[in-house]
């Protein structure tokens, strides 16, 4: 009997060590944290260490480094703060985004503080939405590019899932569900007035600028259709699609028609002349997961407000021009006029291709996600690299690495950029 | 040889209703785990083999056997990010990127063992047939082969308890015969009117050994929806529908 009793004797302890074992899989959920408040705030911080190898006999290290200390390389820290909120009140909603920065290097201290998104919207009912205030629209089924972004500032192909400034502007959303085939209707009509106070960039002022979307899901394909009247700017108009062809391959794509677009065109004296014709601009883009989970982007886009390769040999060779005399002279000013307007776009060639391959928990690491992805100009095959390595492991800290390697003999677009090789590394708190 | 005529109608007459019907079992496997339009809260745990752990809340609805919206809550990083569900069709939006792209359902966007066909669930009766239905003891045993090549899982070995007509466990196989991973069932809870179902689900997969990830509900209800939210345009409004 004494060593039952002495069994009980050490129940209690046994009965602890389950209940600690039980313990270890016993998960919690209070759901009541996350209750909808009337105001809410988050965004990120973020902390970016960069450095850039010079590229000191690029046209745009001439026309951007001109006045400055020449040097062959630069680091630059730029520190971010993102803050996006609501404030609700019942059937209105007044949401906002601000972006600051401060980037300091050896040339400059920049800071910046924009308001991205400052909208007031009402929702009498889920089919119908009315908004005033700075809104940004995406319009496009791009990845890379968009070529029906009629009323939205251009993304950064390499950062474009990054936030964008708004324009000031009042929208409205209609939603039907007809059913059947066409699954869904929608329609967008937007006004982007354009004043001496607001949406300046935009183009001439004295403009409303109406402009609309309409969208419709039709047999599990996505169609848009885009039009914006002449105003600030001329009139255009288009149509994307996207539809996932298999449960792992989407295929999207997107046209433009922009009518009496001005192009202003340099020759190797610094003539300036203005274009003027109807220009087409699409993308087509596949996107395809693999059985090992990696993801292939994919996107051809053809520029139809682009350079020909011509017209950028022609200001490539006035800003060579330009730097070979002596120092001021009127070549000089032509360049560095044109050096900061539409030759300076980014991607202001006619024909590229974005190629990016991603794959998620790498080198048996979850959370650790390497990328690569590359931009062609198809023209004159000059083309920027980037290797990424991405860390998401710890709680609201996002760790990313990149190295941009741009390749481009003398005259070709990624070639005459003012940095041929870019490290670049930042940590991001989300909060 | 009329008492065998006899005997051979009689027992055709009675084995249809001898068999087992598990398309029946299966249409109330759906109904038992979920209404079919419903709002619930969703925590997902993704444990890793040092023990640490990533959470993410979602706020779901779904309606009808096709239409399912998720909202991200937590973690920061993803707050407000939707996903969308119409039939095979699924959608990411992202706040800062401000249009939906397409995704995939073999995709995970959390990066987890949970796919996004795992947290986008419609009825299984709207994605698999039941090809095969036996006795198990105290459970059921349905074997599911999916509808259409577009289904995240070609085919599916279901284990559902008798009593409560609940799964127990499922298997998620490929076309390949592969095994994909494994969903556990348990936790038993009471979710008021009339909903009692399973609060928790556990996954492993033979793909990521040593993870494990986890699925908690809470708030399960009937909810009445309109067909306009489950619409790409008003994605950028979800957050708005919750009381």
């Amino acid at each position: 009997m004494k060593p039952l009793r002495r069994r009980r004797r050490y129940w209690p302890l046994v009965l602890l060590l389950v209940a600690a074992g039980a313990q270890a899989d016993n998960y919690s959920f209070d759901v009541s944290q996350f209750e909808k408040k009337p105001f809410e705030l988050n965004g990120y911080a973020e902390l970016k260490a960069e450095n850039f190898a010079l590229n000191r006999d690029g046209a745009f290290y001439k026309l951007n480094y001109f006045g400055k200390p020449q040097r062959q390389s630069l680091d630059r820290m730029t520190e971010t703060l993102e803050l996006a909120g609501k404030v609700r009140q019942s059937i209105a909603t007044l949401d906002f985004r601000v972006h600051a920065d401060a980037s300091q290097d050896r040339l400059a201290d920049d800071r910046n503080s924009r308001i991205y998104e400052a909208a007031l919207s009402l929702r009498p009912k889920p089919g119908l939405t009315l908004e005033a205030g700075k809104r940004a629209l995406s319009w496009g089924k791009g990845y890379a590019f968009n070529a029906i972004g009629f009323v939205q500032r251009p993304k950064d192909p390499n950062d474009p899932q990054l936030a964008r400034e708004g324009y000031v502007m009042a929208d409205g959303d209609f939603i039907w569900n007809p059913g059947g085939a066409l699954q869904t209707v929608a329609f967008t009509p937007v006004l982007v007035p354009v004043t001496s106070d607001v949406n300046g960039d935009l183009g001439a002022s004295g403009h409303p600028n109406p402009a609309f979307k309409i969208y419709a899901l039709y047999r599990d394909t996505d169609l848009d259709f885009a039009w914006q009247a002449k105003g600030s700017r001329p009139a255009r108009y288009g149509f994307d699609f996207a539809r996932n062809l298999k449960t792992n391959l989407e295929i999207h794509g997107e046209w433009a028609r922009i009518l009496q677009f001005a192009k202003p065109v340099t020759d190797a004296s610094g003539r300036v002349t203005t274009e003027v014709g109807n220009a087409t601009s699409y993308l087509l883009g596949l996107r395809y997961l693999t059985q090992g989970n990696t993801t292939y982007i994919a996107e051809y886009y053809r520029n139809g407000t682009g350079y020909s390769e011509a017209e950028v040999d022609s200001f490539y060779e006035l800003v060579d021009a330009a730097f070979a005399r002596p120092q001021p002279n009127p070549l000089l000013a032509r360049a560095l006029a044109l050096g900061r307007g539409s030759y300076a776009r980014p991607f202001s060639g006619e024909n590229y291709l974005y190629f990016r391959a991603q794959h998620p928990d790498a080198l048996g690491v979850v959370y650790l996600q390497t990328a690569l992805f590359a931009m062609v100009n198809l023209d004159d095959h000059s083309f920027q690299v980037t290797p990424e390595l991405q860390y998401t492991g710890f709680n609201n800290l996002e760790l990313r690495l990149r190295l941009y390697l741009l390749h481009g003999g003398s005259s070709t677009d990624f070639g005459e950029k003012a940095n041929s090789r870019k490290v670049e590394l930042y940590a991001r708190y989300y909060f | 040889m009329r008492s065998v005529l006899l005997l051979s109608s009689l027992l055709l007459l009675a084995s249809p209703a001898l068999a087992l019907d598990g398309q029946q079992i299966l249409q109330k496997v759906d109904r038992n785990l979920e209404p079919e339009s419903y709002e619930s809260y969703r925590k997902l745990i993704d444990i890793q083999p040092d023990g640490s752990r990533k959470e993410y809340v979602l706020w779901t609805v779904k309606k009808g056997g096709d239409k399912v919206l998720a909202l991200f809550l937590a973690p920061p990083a993803d707050k407000g990010r939707v996903t969308l569900r119409l039939g095979e069709n699924m959608w990411l939006y992202m706040p800062s990127v401000g249009k939906p792209i397409r995704i995939t359902s073999l995709q995970s966007v959390t990066g987890s063992v949970f796919n996004n066909a795992d947290i986008l669930r419609i009825d299984y009766t709207a994605e698999y047939d039941v090809q095969k239905a036996e006795e198990q003891g105290d459970q059921y045993l349905l074997e599911l082969k999916a509808k259409t090549g577009e289904v995240a899982y070609d085919r599916l070995k279901m284990w559902v308890d008798k009593r409560h007509l609940l799964p127990l466990k499922i298997e998620c196989y490929a076309a390949s015969g592969l095994l994909l991973k494994t969903l556990h069932f348990s936790n038993i809870k009471d979710f008021g009117g009339g909903i009692k179902r399973p609060a928790q689900l556990e996954t492993d997969s033979p793909l990521y050994k040593g993870y494990k990830s986890v699925m908690l509900w809470s708030g399960l209800k009937k909810a009445t929806l309109q067909d306009e939210i489950f619409t790409l345009n008003y994605l950028p409004r979800v957050e708005e529908l919750r009381k």
